[in-house]
This record gives C-alpha cells, sequence and structure tokens, in this order.
C-alpha cells in the first residue's frame, strides 16, 4: 500500500499532465488551467515549508554534532530568522508594519534596512564577487590546460580564439570578416551540435518519463524496486 | 630551457595579478569601445522599435545578483528603448532573487525619464505605462497562465496593488496583447518560454542572455522561434549603442563602459594560452 497509492498517484497526474498538450479541446484545457492555477500552486506552498523546515533541521543537527564548519550554520539561522522578520513584518522598501527605517538623530541621514536594502547592499555585491573569481580560476585553467595536444584539441583552440576575439568590438571592427566567421561557427556546427544534443535530451526524458509514469523506474521511491 | 620549464610552472597567483590589472586599469582610465550591432541585437532592436502602442514589452527578469554585471545593463537598456517609444512593459521575474534587480532597474529607468519630463504626460507612470507583476511559482503555472489571463496569475502586483485596478492591465490581458517577451536570463527560462509559451499561445520571445550560454540559444534563433538575441556584456554594449544613436538616450552606459575591461581581459587570456601552447611545444619538442 505505501508504494502502490504514490504509483498511482505518479500514473494518474503524469497522463493528466501529458493530455492537455495532445487534446486541445476545452473542457480539457479548462480543467487543466484550473489544476495548474489552483492546486499546483498549493502544493508548491507546502514545498516551501518543507524546504524552510529542513534547511532549519539540517543546520541544527550539524550545530548540535559539531559536524564540519559547523559555526557557519549559525549565520545561515540568524540570517533566515532576521530576512524573514523584515521580509514579513517591514515589506518592500520600509512599507511594512515593523519601522524598517529611521532618520539618525541630529542628521538628515536616513537609516533602511528593509528587504531591498539588505538585498542591494549584501545579496548583490556577496553573489556579484563569488560569480566574479571565475573568471580567475578560468584564467589559470586557460593558462595550464588549453593545449593543443591533438587536431580534435587544436580545432578546439582555433574555435575559441575566434570567437574570443570576435566578442573584442577592437577586433571585430578592424575586421568584420573575423565576426563573420564567429558567427558562422555558433550558427552553424555550434546548432548541429546543439540540435543533436536536444533531441538526445527530449528522447532520454520523454523514456525516463513514462518509465516513471508507468511505475517501471521506483528509484525515486527509496531506492529499491 | 629553464625559461619554458619556469613559465609552465608559473604561480597561479601571478596569473591572478595580471588578470586583476587588467580589469581594473581600463576602469580607472577608460576608454570608450562603440561596438557594431550584429545581425541577432539589431533584429531584437528593430522588433521592439515597431512594437504598435496598443501591445505590450514584457521583461522576465530571469538573472540573479551573480550575473548582474552583465545582463542588468541589457535590462536597462530594454527599458530606456521602451519607456522612449512609449510603449507599455510589463515586468516579472521566474526566480524570487530578481526581483530586487527588477526593481532597481525600473526604479532607475522611470527616475531617468522623470527628470526630464516637462509634464504628467511626459513622465513614466506607474500602472499606466509600466507594471511590475513580481515574482509567481511555479514557472509552468506563470507561463501557460499568462497566455489565459496575466491577471489571474499575478492577482496582485509586486506592491500588493489588485492587478486587474491598474489602467495599464485593462489594455494587457494576455499574450495576445504581448508585443514581444524577452527573457533576460542566466538559466534555461528562454527556452521554457519558447516551448511552452510560445508553442501554446504564439508568443514572440527574445532572448538576453550570458556570454557563456548564448550558444545554447542558437538553435532556436536559427529556427526563428527567437525574434533576436542580446548575448553578453558585448549584447548588452551593441543594444546601449542602437538606443544612444537611434534615440538620443545619453544616460550612462554600463556595458559600454565595461567593454574596455573584458577587451583588455579577453586579450590577456589570449596572450596566456598562447604563451602555454609556445612553452608547451618547445618542452615536448627539446624531449623528443
Amino acid at each position: 500500500m505505501k508504494r502502490r497509492i504514490p504509483l498511482a498517484i505518479v500514473f494518474i497526474f503524469g497522463v493528466l499532465g501529458a493530455i492537455p498538450f495532445l487534446i486541445p479541446h476545452r473542457i480539457i484545457q479548462n480543467a487543466d488551467n484550473e489544476f495548474r492555477s489552483s492546486i499546483l500552486r498549493i502544493i508548491v506552498a507546502f514545498s516551501l515549508v518543507l524546504g524552510v523546515g529542513s534547511i532549519i533541521r539540517h543546520h541544527f543537527q550539524k550545530i548540535r554534532r559539531k559536524k564540519e564548519n559547523w559555526q557557519y550554520s549559525y549565520i545561515t539561522l540568524i540570517a533566515l530568522v532576521i530576512s524573514a522578520i523584515i521580509g514579513l513584518f517591514g515589506g518592500i522598501d520600509a512599507r511594512g508594519m515593523l519601522p524598517t527605517q529611521f532618520t539618525v538623530p541630529f542628521t538628515e541621514y536616513v537609516f533602511r534596512f528593509d528587504i531591498q536594502t539588505l538585498y542591494t547592499n549584501i545579496m548583490v555585491p556577496l553573489a556579484a564577487t563569488m560569480f566574479s573569481l571565475l573568471a580567475f580560476f578560468m584564467t589559470s585553467a586557460a593558462y595550464r590546460a588549453f593545449r593543443a595536444r591533438n587536431v580534435e584539441a587544436t580545432i578546439l583552440l582555433l574555435s575559441a580564439f575566434v570567437v574570443m576575439l570576435a566578442a573584442v568590438p577592437l577586433v571585430s571592427s578592424f575586421f568584420p570578416k573575423l565576426s563573420a566567421f564567429s558567427e558562422w561557427i555558433l550558427t552553424v556546427p555550434n546548432t548541429a551540435a546543439k540540435r543533436g544534443l536536444l533531441f538526445g535530451i527530449a528522447l532520454g526524458s520523454m523514456a525516463t518519463s513514462l518509465k516513471i509514469i508507468l511505475g517501471i523506474e521506483r528509484g525515486w521511491l527509496g531506492g529499491t524496486s | 630551457m629553464k625559461f619554458f620549464e619556469a613559465l609552465m610552472k608559473i604561480d597561479r597567483r601571478i596569473l591572478y595579478l595580471v588578470l586583476a590589472a587588467v580589469v581594473i586599469i581600463p576602469f580607472i582610465f577608460p576608454f570608450m569601445i562603440h561596438p557594431k550591432a550584429m545581425p541577432p541585437v539589431e533584429n531584437l532592436y528593430n522588433y521592439i522599435d515597431s512594437i504598435p502602442q496598443d501591445k505590450a514589452l514584457v521583461i522576465s527578469v530571469d538573472y540573479t545578483p551573480d550575473t548582474e554585471p552583465e545582463l542588468h545593463p541589457m535590462t536597462i537598456a530594454l527599458l530606456r528603448h521602451a519607456f522612449t517609444r512609449r510603449i507599455k512593459v510589463g515586468v516579472l521575474c521566474i526566480g524570487v532573487l530578481g526581483l530586487g534587480l527588477a526593481e532597481n532597474a525600473l526604479n532607475q529607468v522611470a527616475g531617468e525619464f522623470n527628470q526630464r519630463a516637462t509634464s504628467k504626460a511626459d513622465s513614466i507612470i506607474y500602472g499606466r505605462d509600466y507594471v511590475f507583476w513580481g515574482w509567481q511559482t511555479p514557472v509552468l503555472t506563470v507561463i501557460l497562465g499568462m497566455g489565459e489571463r496575466i491577471s489571474r496569475v499575478f492577482t496582485v502586483d509586486y506592491y500588493n496593488n489588485q492587478t486587474e485596478t491598474l489602467p495599464m492591465m485593462k489594455q494587457i490581458k494576455n499574450y495576445n496583447n504581448v508585443g514581444i517577451l524577452v527573457s533576460v536570463s542566466a538559466s534555461a527560462s528562454p527556452g521554457w518560454y519558447i516551448t511552452y509559451g510560445q508553442t501554446s499561445f504564439g508568443v514572440k520571445v527574445g532572448i538576453a542572455s550570458t556570454a557563456v550560454q548564448a550558444a545554447d540559444w542558437y538553435p532556436y534563433l536559427n529556427s526563428g522561434q527567437a525574434t533576436g538575441m542580446l548575448s553578453g556584456m558585448k549584447g548588452g554594449a551593441e543594444y546601449e549603442e542602437l538606443v544612444q544613436t537611434n534615440l538620443g538616450i545619453t544616460d550612462r552606459r554600463r556595458a559600454t563602459e565595461a567593454m574596455a575591461s573584458q577587451t583588455s581581459a579577453h586579450f590577456a587570456i589570449i596572450v596566456f594560452i598562447l604563451i602555454g601552447n609556445i612553452g608547451y611545444f618547445v618542452l615536448r619538442r627539446r624531449k623528443k
């Protein structure tokens, strides 16, 4: 029973999910619309509760068992609670019931700590910094590993050179044919390879989905068949 | 021999230092580069330029702060274009982390226009000229639901106004009233808009993506499913150039400013690859 019910749910909703794309009749479309607009949103709302619950439990356990880097879990939990309080009661742009902005006494300076201010001043620079580090790792990797060891690697290297040079406006304005060649690389060989990949991925996804809907693939139930 | 051996074992911190220098120096001593727009950028610009006034430009802000330097200038350039042409704009986010960026972009561009405005008719007014619908989930509900009724997907906007009550929304009801939807994205979202929004409702889709992802979208561009594409910082700079040249908008152009740094970084990486390969071949020949 513990397995049959989830399998039946997956079968019913898997089939119901596919039908609206195959049958354009109004009744089917309306039912699908209702399902997407109401039921699916409620299910997603539950997943949010599960997600928050899971992250809190994970970090509490990490702190209790003093796992590696457990100290950082405090930062995650504190940040979660503070941003939730400010977001729920402070609203966006200090329009909520919580006073998330005040004028510093004897000055005209307005200090704000609403969600938008936290986002712009903490989230944006932190995330941008993390991502920009990629440029340094890529440069180091390109210097050490990007070698013309054989014919395939040489073709790859030359293509990368052309595309990279064409991405520099100075070069592309002096050598317009290089830009055209770069565009050709992206439009023809790249597209041909990508299309092949896309077809492969789509067929693979369809096969896997069918196996799950029909109950042939049951790994998602917990790893045992 | 020793020189090449040393070259091959160069400390990675020296590479980091050189790259940091070539990125930072052009910001201190800037040189302006005016890129020429490539066909995918021109196609998107021309299409947006031809949107009739009863239809809207929808911008889906599908990027997060990590790709903000690359994609945010595109959102700003698209907004400047639409507001200059008095095209109505609807903005939504597929991911919750895009909300702050979308709001920043809207506030900045609306502020720029309102500073220059001399009358209410000239101004860019929330609800009349643009609406920020905010974020909804799940993705499929949003993309398919907007084909039927946008105000049903976003019953309230980002600022908690009833969407249905906003003047612009009396005109913009679903994809039939959308000239083009541009997904400014660092994720797979342009593909979702094409797969679901375009296949089911025929909405035109434009793509603005990071340079690293641009190769993924060429099949859609070739097939005509994507009307046009801005790829990476260069795509943003090309769009800014078109907006400035054709519409006379002279506000700050962040993508164009960053092109100098990107140009020198590209040259540095090319030189590194060349040096690495020269060292590799010299050592290999001597070993033989």
